[in-house]
């Protein structure tokens, strides 16, 4: 397989489409829009954290939520403890290397304690309640780090904007920043899919036993990708606390845990590009339900994905792209090694 | 098997599609973006466990608009409602907030139940100018140029109640709270107003917040044996205790509340004797209607309205009025100018509300209000054997030195800071 | 406190992580499916019950009927949805959290954010000046008879047979002429049965809103991951050891504790034994055999 050049298909042409489209969008809506897109782009490296570590690696997680509160948490005590603005960006930094950290520590304690499939998912839902539920108690005031409580319930707010200098990012500059880390880490990954290390994962992901036999350390690379996935779970935070300058104990919550595993579902957990864009759709078709005021707005995101997982099983996105591929590229090229990879799946473990 | 699949992919995007334009149309029908309009966000929860309060606050929100409206509009023109549903979760309070001044550019904003969601977009307020009125009861010592609270306050709900409660029956107090800034801050309150009237707390617990098995505490609280308990619960699920404490519980010690009843009515929707012997401190609900006349003519108003609604409570009063002082500063002001009203509010406006005028106090943004304890029975019969007349916010100002008409401030005091 | 009240406070934990738990324990242990909408089946369980009791019917069979209509409810769901996701469990997990979107705003559309309740019935027992509740001491003698109930579906009768055959070996089971998708069927209409059942015992003591199966859903979890895949022997001593743990908890630190308590266990447990409790009798039972 040549790695060097870009395939010509659906995804990456709505891969480079997408991109193009967010990077001249701010010229043609309100500054509302692109705050609020922000939000939406912010919340997109959550779902990417867990596309890497289960569609790439076939590690079953609830805790990224974990992650991005810890991340959120993080940056909001460290920066707002120091107090000096050009500090941020390196609380930025920290903090994901903290949460990258902390990840790492838990699957050294997860993988190399023989901890595998449903049961990862099962101890990060356990440590995301867990810390739901002791931030949520931390109300009095006894409960302060440094200068800054830690709220309880109610959460912190307050959380400082990221600046360069004297160069705050708010609004189109916040946007454009946001912006240029999905391109970096979209790349980044799409990258990591096709190198020797993205193989490896996906072998594990395929059969954990036949990789291990292979003489792969397969704990070492377990834990390596968990880590990277925490790391951009608590960028997601991280970001998320700046844009609204606030974190809550209900980004820990069940529903927070359980979200990105739904929408990475839907989408087609197998596929980075396919998550980017179904949790953007998805935060705006959710957040337009909810401005309608309409009381079946969580009905129909209920139906949605119930439709979406009945009738479309390998994700809505995925399936789109592999039905314009056929449309469209089957004609110029002859049919890829798709076919053989399912086949193998069939083989596979219902669970990964 | 492809073609299958692909008539699927068709079949759920359509119907996705369609539903979701059926729930928009259905929902804002009136946003035609005309100028003539003025414009007022309501922030409530339509779904979510704080549904049970906030579905009482937009249906007082919509009364107030229609009569406004029915006599003419404010400043001649129509008051449109956009309530978006923020479904008790605090980061949709956030995006609704943003979007009602930034998109929808609402003149001013009404809402939030809990103390947690009014703290996530009081900085949004503040840093937008945004004319916020919080119409709800809470912990108090908010104070902030752009907030006007308009509900009962410690000064309204606990001084009054530890007061009767002291006099009646004695000094020794055991607090069970919810545990957030709100249930943490009114233990404070009590603990502090009890303790300098020379009573005693014999303890202080804080349940967290979807509790709903009150086992252990019972029987903490039967061993205690305090003369008054004091229950600060919140939600849906904290409000399994009191039919626990009905079987559990030593029913002969009184409870004390300045939530329970008056907010979610547990008084109806549990059997009695379940709420039996229980006091609370209230500037309206529903049964004031048999004492006071114009109180009757507001929750007639209110069913006739809305006949499928089950009770009229303190929050849907604090929210109907504080809409009708809002559309009177606006007269006043002449404009909906976000500064031009506030100062027509520190005029020191007054509105007389259902039960009594609602008075704004310019120091504080806080209401001068008439205060009532209300008791229930064994049946779960109201009776109201006490008033206090236009109990002032006074705290703030006296204890705090807050002067908002003169000075600006953004913060939150607490008794203990 | 006193010894009875102890006791007292931990038979009640011991039920309600039991009654919280087994409906959920059933559908994971026999079909490996994760049920996010169990809290929603426990809570139209709390309805049914409600809603029966106030239209005249006696509470027991109000609460016998929430138990039928909930699996006949379970049923449905797993005829139209959850038998398409057979082996998928992942999948399962998207379309269960869907089902209780919709089962938890539908029914706030249709009855409202609450309805009135139903008072305990039963009324209080004094033992040495303090009250017991006899309801909670019924619901406990209920959780055992459920426990009795499942080990006798389970070990005595075809379709218990049957289903421990599918849990260890689909594939062979289906080979020996099981209808393992019917066995599945059944499952999830015995598992959504209980949780229909646990609603139906906890609504007179609850306040029933749409939110009510969620006091439900960390306890159950937690009860059915340190418990395993067993429905029987896990949920038995899971039940036992966290209800233990919980409610001495509770009583030297108090509600907080209780809980943090549960899901620090539950941490400890899974990287411990992954298997949970079922995992490691089962084991001790093989080396027993073997030997």
């Amino acid at each position: 397989m040549n790695t060097s050049k870009i395939k010509l298909n659906t995804e990456n042409i709505v891969g480079i489409v997408m991109f193009i489209g967010l990077f001249v969008y701010p010229l043609f809506v309100s500054s509302y829009q692109v705050l609020n897109l922000s939000y939406f782009l912010s919340m997109v490296f959550l779902s990417m954290s867990l596309a890497l570590i289960w569609g790439f690696c076939g590690i079953f997680s609830f805790g990224q939520a974990a992650f991005f509160g810890i991340g959120g948490y993080f940056y909001a005590i460290l920066t707002m403890n120091i107090g000096i603005s050009a500090f941020t960006p390196v609380g930025l930094i920290v903090g994901v290397l903290v949460g990258a950290a902390i990840a790492w520590v838990l699957g050294y304690f997860m993988f190399y304690g023989g901890v595998n499939d449903v049961f990862v998912g099962l101890i990060t839902l356990c440590l995301t309640v867990v810390l739901e539920t002791f931030m949520g108690q931390t109300a009095g005031s006894e409960w302060k780090i440094g200068e800054i409580g830690l709220g309880g319930f109610n959460g912190i707010d307050g959380i400082p904007t990221i600046s360069f200098g004297s160069f705050m990012l708010t609004g189109i500059n916040f946007y454009y920043f946001i912006l240029f880390i999905l391109l970096v880490v979209y790349v980044g990954l799409r990258y990591l899919g096709i190198s020797k290390f993205g193989y490896t994962a996906i072998a594990i992901r395929e059969n954990r036993e036949r990789t291990k036999l292979f003489g792969y350390n397969v704990p070492k690379y377990q834990t390596t990708i968990f880590a990277i996935g925490g790391g951009l779970a608590s960028l997601s935070g991280i970001l998320y606390a700046t844009w609204g300058s606030y974190i809550t104990p209900s980004s820990f919550g069940l529903t927070a845990a359980t979200l990105p595993v739904v929408l990475v579902a839907a989408a087609g957990r197998k596929n980075i590009t396919a998550s980017v864009i179904f949790t953007i759709a998805y935060y705006w078709f959710s957040q337009s339900l909810s401005a309608s005021g309409s009381e079946y707005a969580l009905v129909i995101l209920g139906l949605g994905l119930v439709l979406v997982i009945l009738f479309v099983p390998e994700g809505i996105v995925v399936a789109l792209f592999k039905w314009i591929d056929q449309l469209v590229f089957s004609r110029i090229r002859k049919k890829p090694t798709i076919k053989l990879k399912e086949k193998e799946k069939v083989h596979g473990h219902s669970i990964n | 098997m492809n073609q299958l699949k692909n008539s699927n992919i068709f079949l759920v995007l359509t119907l996705l599609l369609s539903l979701f334009l059926a729930a928009c149309s259905s929902g804002s029908s009136a946003s035609d973006g005309s100028e003539e309009k003025i414009k007022l966000g309501v922030l409530e929860d339509v779904s979510g466990d704080f549904s049970l309060v906030g579905v009482q606050k937009l249906h007082g929100t919509q009364l107030a608009v229609e009569e406004i409206n029915e006599n003419g509009g404010l400043l001649g023109k129509e008051v449109e409602i956009i309530a978006p549903d923020t479904q008790s979760d605090n980061t949709r309070y956030q995006e609704m907030a943003r979007k009602l001044i930034l998109d929808d550019k609402v003149d001013a904003i009404m809402g939030a139940y809990s103390s947690a969601s009014r703290e996530a977009i009081r900085p949004i307020m503040e840093k937008n100018e945004m004319l916020y009125f919080y119409n709800n009861q809470y912990e108090g010592g908010v104070a902030s140029k752009y907030t006007f609270a308009t509900g009962a306050i410690p000064e309204h709900q606990i001084e009054t109640l530890v007061e009767a409660m002291m006099e009646e029956y004695g000094s020794r107090f055991y607090t069970i709270s919810a545990d957030y800034n709100f249930g943490q801050i009114s233990a404070d309150w009590f603990r502090t107003i009890v303790e300098e009237r020379g009573g005693e707390i014999v303890n202080e617990e804080f349940i967290p917040l979807g509790e709903s098995q009150f086992g252990s505490t019972i029987s903490r609280i039967n061993e205690a044996k305090p003369d008054v308990l004091v229950t600060l619960l919140v939600g849906q699920e904290q409000s399994s205790f009191y039919g626990q404490w009905a079987l559990e519980g030593n029913t002969d010690i009184p409870m004390a509340t300045t939530v329970n009843m008056v907010q979610g009515y547990e008084h109806l929707r549990y059997e009695a004797p379940a709420l039996a012997n229980m006091y609370v401190t209230a500037t309206f609900m529903e049964e004031l209607a048999s004492e006071n006349e114009t109180a009757k003519e507001f929750v007639d108003k209110f069913y006739e309205k809305f006949p499928d609604d089950e009770y009229v409570g303190m929050e849907a009063e604090a929210q109907y009025s504080g809409v009708k002082l809002w559309a009177k500063a606006v007269e006043q002001a002449g404009t909906t100018e976000t500064d031009a009203v506030i100062e027509a509010l520190e005029s020191g406006i007054t509105y007389d509300g259902p039960a009594g005028p609602v008075t704004i106090d310019p120091a504080t943004h806080h209401a001068i209000r008439d205060v009532y304890l209300a008791y229930s029975d064994k049946e779960h019969n109201i009776t109201f054997p006490r008033k206090w007349e236009a109990v002032e916010p006074y705290w703030l100002s006296t204890e705090k030195g807050v002067n908002l008409a003169e000075k600006d401030d953004f913060s939150q005091y607490t008794p203990i800071d | 406190m006193s010894i009875f009240g102890f006791i007292y406070q931990y038979m009640d934990n011991f039920a309600f992580l039991i009654l919280a738990a087994i409906g959920l324990a059933v559908i994971f242990g026999m079909m490996g499916i994760i049920n996010l909408a169990h809290g929603e089946f426990i809570m139209l369980g709390a309805y049914i019950t409600t809603l029966a009791t106030m239209a005249g019917i006696p509470l027991f069979i109000s609460i016998a009927l929430s138990a039928l209509l909930v699996g006949i409810y379970g049923f449905i769901i797993d005829r139209l949805i959850i038998s398409k996701l057979y082996g998928r469990t992942l999948d399962s997990v998207v379309a269960t959290w869907g089902i209780s979107m919709i089962m938890a705003q539908g029914m706030l559309i249709i009855f409202g954010p609450s309805i009135q309740g139903v008072g305990t019935p039963l009324g209080s027992l004094s033992i040495g000046g303090e009250n017991y509740s006899v309801y909670r001491i019924l619901l406990f003698v209920i959780a055992i008879a459920v426990l009795g109930v499942i080990y006798w579906v389970f070990m005595h009768t075809k379709f218990g047979l049957q289903s421990r055959a599918t849990m260890q070996s689909q594939e062979i089971a289906r080979s020996l002429g099981v209808n393992t998708n019917k066995v599945y069927s059944l499952t999830f209409m015995l598992g959504a049965a209980f949780a229909g059942l646990t609603g139906g015992l906890y609504a007179p003591t609850m306040a029933v809103s749409p939110s009510f199966g969620n006091s439900f859903l960390m306890q159950s979890f937690v009860t059915v991951i340190v418990g395993g895949s067993n429905p029987l022997i896990g949920t038995f001593l899971s039940g036992g050891v966290l209800g233990f743990v919980n409610s001495a908890l509770n009583m030297i630190w108090g509600t907080f504790y209780g809980r943090l308590g549960l899901l620090i266990v539950a941490i400890i447990v899974i990287r411990l034994i992954p298997l949970g409790f079922s995992g490691l009798v089962e084991k001790k039972l093989m080396r027993g055999r073997d030997a």
